[in-house]
């Protein structure tokens, strides 16, 4: 009933910063959380990036994503089928953006752009029916044993099941992209296509399959908002998430690990920025909105040092079509 | 035989866009045929029209052309909808506080001054950082947009309040001598000049000038420009703050033509629209000029496309979008074939 | 010659269709709706889209039209092409419309505005609002008596009057039951952005709340609460379906009433500029059905303070009133002047949190 004692409502720095101390689990969960949709995001661009291919429809891919994961889990009631369909929308729609960038080698930032606008608009059209209507979700499901580990029990391990799947999928990426025969194809079309064709790869069939990759996971990141973050529908619920994970990539230097540390700060300082103010913090609230931006600016800053020591950039051929000459 | 195509090209992408689209409008429950002929009609089919699709490409042309300037040396200028808040900050900050009664007459030129400045510093920091420190560009000026929104938020909800909007989140409405003029009977204003200055001093800056050709040679191949003794830090500062200042400019007209005053919602994504119309215009700045009023229509288009026929925002802008698709696609057929050039 | 036979018939055809077209224009009144939201936001938007079409089904010779996602920076353009296309009555559903209506109406004196939460208005602009404080007051009734630590958590989307007088009203009801209860707010500074909500939610049981009230266009504070088992307290809609079990109630809009009798009076030719401020006794505004889990004692101060509201006899700021700060704002048995209530700018005894000032 300490709680109720309290007269002041106003509380002075020391006390929040105590506070934020026994806050930081739920915070670092939270960060978990709002990161997974916008790495999911993230790590299919960091796929369709890889092979030389930018792609700007995240947050159209996305939306269609979420869009058909609520209504495939609100007609059968089971989230898995949601996001079979999330994966399979995503995927679709991302041909739209391969036919145009890689056969018909249009510009990049404009096939994506309208790419966004589309699914923005496709979505919205065909989601009209489901506005405000419930559905099932996927719950928190504690890993046993692991979620009675000392804070990273409960950080990582009382989730639910679409962030476990990144547990696994960010690893197992990392590994087919740096140890894999294919990861080498990928990187290969993406920073030299001429050599990579010399090679005998097929330059479009592996864009294409990174392009589709990378429309699957926004779905799935899209499917994460409507079927597990929250189970409704809402036109835009995306929120300009895509557009986080299009900076994320390069946040993260191409690197999947990389990306899941971007993702989870992002997150985390929006997360942290929540619970400052729910504590009664006198801090200005325009301040603390703008921090999880100003903060990225300054981890990045930090970060770019390493980078450019360890030499980490852009593939090369990046949103230049590839052309067999001769 | 080779005209007919570059004619006939685009107009076959274009019909096979509208073919799509009149599918998805037909399942939408309209009739495809009534709806283009709104969606021409609106922003081209009258004089008012016109001039209301004129008003729409002003902040276009200015913000597509601070995405151009960077964009010729592979800088990504995500950021104009950052800058045009920053000029609208400028802007209002001259407008409220400049004691201009004496002399009102250089209260615009004033506002365009700051416009500028606020623009062109906002976009400097990104462009430091990617001078000096080689941070990348996107992440900062995406991040930038975010803070430059909440900015507008904090002044308006906060300092430069206005004390009669009943604790609505306004800054007082401008002086008369602190609103741009306009052509009478329409409204269409100063930032259009504006534009067009602004485009004739990027080609000529581009064409002309030293400058302008270290900007393509770093764009070109950075390495060769080193060698060549081209100070590629200098270059990089320069081109964003220039770049920056542009898009503030659309941001005071923004505040100073069409709103009078500054508050949330001055711009429906204008700088991200921008970067659809510098490539779109495959950074040509006087094409811009030309894509920014066929995409400002296109635009207008959809509203007038809402308000005759109930059609929901969404499907407006799936037709927008499979438009843009087969343009694209069109276009790039044509080019894929040899024989555009 | 055979060029006057096409003219002529024609000529005849035009005669025919002319008159028809105007027949058809006179018969119907076009009446447009403005938003600045998509209709789908599930909130705001999708509740005056409800009243549009409460206004198309219950007067025949109403036709509507609409335009969504309308930036402040196209409504200009936007009313004016309504107006050119035949609308006369025009209903612009958001605050930043407000200099736009003004300029447009001085332009066309013929058509009919309303303003949705504005307070500028002129000859033929009016300006209209719902108390939704007052189902918000009553709500708060019950959130203070079943909240067990007294200690609930709201999670705002922006800080203008309009929120703050409805977090105000909530917690004088909390405080009525529960006098030491407190409300913390967190501002989300979106209207929509469900995952951010429900992030937002979620710190405030975090930090210990153990109710969630909210005025956020999704139901996602109230999806939250069903899964933490925690009660809550809904907006814009009965949003019990998203959380059955612990749904206590929600405070409700209801517009079409209000577009109808507008609509109506300028048909009979009787509208004039006001400021319409309507209430629970009007209609436009309602308290959700009291979940099961409400006691009986609860449902019965809530039935009484709800006929006090409808007769008059009672306003939901009244003094004695006090500040965040202990001081009083409004003296005893003293009520609030409408412009202090319109510009609402401070929070009440109870509420932690904080509005952005200079």
């Amino acid at each position: 009933m300490e709680w109720l004692s309290e007269t002041s409502v106003l509380r002075t720095l020391g006390d929040v910063e105590m506070e934020i101390a026994a806050l930081l689990i739920p915070v670092l969960t939270a960060a978990v959380r709002a990161g997974t949709p916008v790495l999911y995001a993230t790590l299919g661009e960091i796929f369709a990036e890889r092979s030389g291919v930018l792609n700007l429809g995240v947050e159209g891919m996305m939306l269609v994503g979420a869009l058909m994961a609520f209504v495939v889990t609100h007609m059968t009631g089971i989230p898995w089928l949601g996001v079979l369909a999330a994966l399979l929308a995503g995927g679709l729609v991302s041909l739209i953006h391969g036919l145009l960038s890689i056969t018909l080698r249009a510009n990049q930032v404009v096939s994506g752009l309208a790419l966004t606008i589309f699914g923005t608009g496709l979505s919205g059209f065909l989601g009209k029916r489901y506005i405000g209507v419930p559905a099932e979700s996927f719950r928190p499901f504690p890993l046993p044993v692991l979620n009675d580990l000392p804070v990273l029990g409960p950080v990582l391990f009382r989730q639910d099941i679409l962030v476990y799947l990144t547990y696994l999928l960010i690893p197992l990426a990392s590994w087919v992209l740096y140890r894999t025969r294919w990861g080498l194809y990928i990187r290969a079309v993406g920073e030299h296509p001429e050599a990579a064709d010399a090679m005998g790869v097929n330059v479009e069939g592996v864009r294409y399959a990174c392009v589709t990759l990378g429309g699957m996971l926004a779905g799935l990141g899209g499917a994460y908002l409507s079927t597990a973050y929250t189970a409704m529908w809402i036109e835009n619920m995306t929120a300009g998430r895509g557009w986080i994970a299009v900076a994320l990539v390069i946040f993260a230097t191409w690197d999947p690990l990389r990306a899941m540390g971007g993702a989870y700060l992002f997150g985390g300082v929006n997360a942290l920025q929540l619970h400052v103010q729910a504590m009664g913090s006198a801090l200005p609230t325009y301040l603390l909105l703008m921090t999880p931006y100003l903060f990225t600016i300054v981890v990045l800053i930090l970060a770019t040092r390493e980078t450019a020591r360890k030499r980490l950039g852009a593939p090369a051929a990046l949103s230049i079509p590839y052309t067999r000459s001769g | 035989m080779w005209k007919v195509w570059i004619v006939l090209r685009p107009a076959l992408s274009l019909l096979l866009a509208f073919t799509v689209g009149a599918a998805f409008l037909a399942i939408a429950g309209l009739n495809p045929i009534k709806a283009y002929v709104v969606m021409l009609e609106g922003p081209f089919g009258s004089w008012w029209g016109v001039t209301e699709t004129v008003v729409k490409a002003t902040p276009l042309i200015l913000t597509s052309l601070a995405v151009l300037l960077p964009a010729k040396m592979q800088l990504w200028n995500i950021g104009a909808e950052g800058q045009l808040h920053l000029g609208a900050i400028g802007a209002t900050w001259v407008a409220l506080f400049f004691p201009f009664r004496q002399e009102p007459q250089w209260v615009i030129p004033l506002m365009i001054t700051a416009g500028f400045v606020a623009g062109a510093l906002w976009a400097g920091i990104p462009g430091v950082l990617r001078a000096y420190l080689n941070v990348n560009e996107v992440i900062t000026t995406l991040m930038l947009n975010y803070v430059a929104v909440l900015w507008v938020d904090y002044l308006i909800y906060g300092p430069w309040k206005d004390p009669v909007s009943l604790g609505f989140p306004l800054t007082p409405l401008f002086p008369g001598s602190a609103r741009f003029p306009t052509i009478p009977g329409t409204r269409i204003h100063l930032g259009l000049l504006l534009g067009l200055v602004g485009v004739f001093l990027v080609s000529l800056i581009l064409g002309r000038t030293r400058w302008g050709f270290e900007i393509r040679v770093i764009g070109d191949n950075p390495s060769a420009a080193r060698y060549a003794g081209m100070n590629l830090a200098k270059n990089i500062l320069l081109t964003m703050v220039v770049a920056g200042g542009l898009a503030g400019l659309a941001g005071v007209g923004e505040v100073a033509a069409i709103q009078g005053r500054l508050q949330r919602g001055i711009s429906p994504g204008y700088g991200y629209t921008a970067i659809l119309v510098a490539w779109l215009a495959r950074l040509n700045p006087w094409a811009t000029v030309l894509v920014s009023f066929l995409l400002g229509g296109l635009l207008l288009g959809g509203d007038s496309l809402q308000i005759a026929m109930g059609v929901p925002v969404s499907v407006v802008y799936l037709l927008q979008g499979l438009i843009f698709f087969f343009v694209l696609g069109g276009d790039a057929l044509m080019r894929s074939n040899g024989v555009a050039k | 010659m055979k060029e006057w036979k096409y003219a002529i018939v024609l000529l005849l055809a035009g005669m025919l269709l002319v008159p028809g077209a105007l027949f058809a224009q006179g018969a119907k009144l076009k009446v447009g709706f403005v938003y600045v939201g998509p209709i789908g936001d599930d909130g705001w938007t999708f509740s005056h889209d409800q009243g549009r079409k409460y206004l198309e089904r219950t007067l025949p010779y109403v036709e509507t039209t609409f335009a969504e996602s309308v930036a402040e920076a196209d409504v200009e353009r936007v009313m004016e092409e309504m107006i050119r296309r035949g609308v006369k009555v025009i209903f612009a559903t958001s605050f930043g419309y407000m200099d736009a209506v003004l300029k447009v109406a001085a332009r066309h004196p013929d058509v009919i505005f309303e303003h949705a939460t504005g307070f500028k208005r002129a000859k033929n602009v009016g300006t209209y609002m719902g108390k939704l404080e007052e189902p918000f007051y009553l709500a708060g009734l019950v959130a203070g008596r079943m909240s067990k630590k007294g200690d609930i958590g709201f999670v705002a989307p922006v800080p203008i009057p309009e929120v703050i007088r409805i977090v105000n009203a909530f917690t004088l009801g909390v405080r009525e039951t529960n006098p030491k209860a407190k409300v913390r707010v967190v501002w989300v500074n979106k209207w929509f952005d469900p995952a951010h909500e429900r992030e937002a939610a979620q710190s405030l049981l975090n930090v210990g709340v153990d109710l969630l009230a909210h005025y956020q266009d999704s139901a996602a504070t109230v999806q939250l609460a069903a899964q933490n088992n925690v009660y809550v307290v809904g907006a814009n809609f009965d949003q019990s379906r998203f959380g059955p079990k612990v749904h206590l109630t929600a405070a409700v809009w209801n517009w079409g009433p209000l577009y109808v009798e507008i609509v109506r009076r300028v048909r009979a030719g009787t509208w004039k500029s006001e400021d319409i401020l309507w209430g629970m006794k009007e209609g436009i505004v309602a308290l959700a059905p009291l979940g099961p889990m409400v006691p009986t004692d609860v449902r019965k101060l809530v039935e009484r303070r709800k006929q006090e509201i409808i007769s008059g006899k009672r306003l939901v700021f009244t003094g004695p009133i006090k500040d965040q700060s202990g001081k009083v704002r409004i003296p005893a048995g003293k009520a609030m002047r409408i412009e202090e209530l319109m510009g609402m700018d401070w929070f009440v005894e109870g509420v932690v949190g904080q509005i952005p000032k200079k």
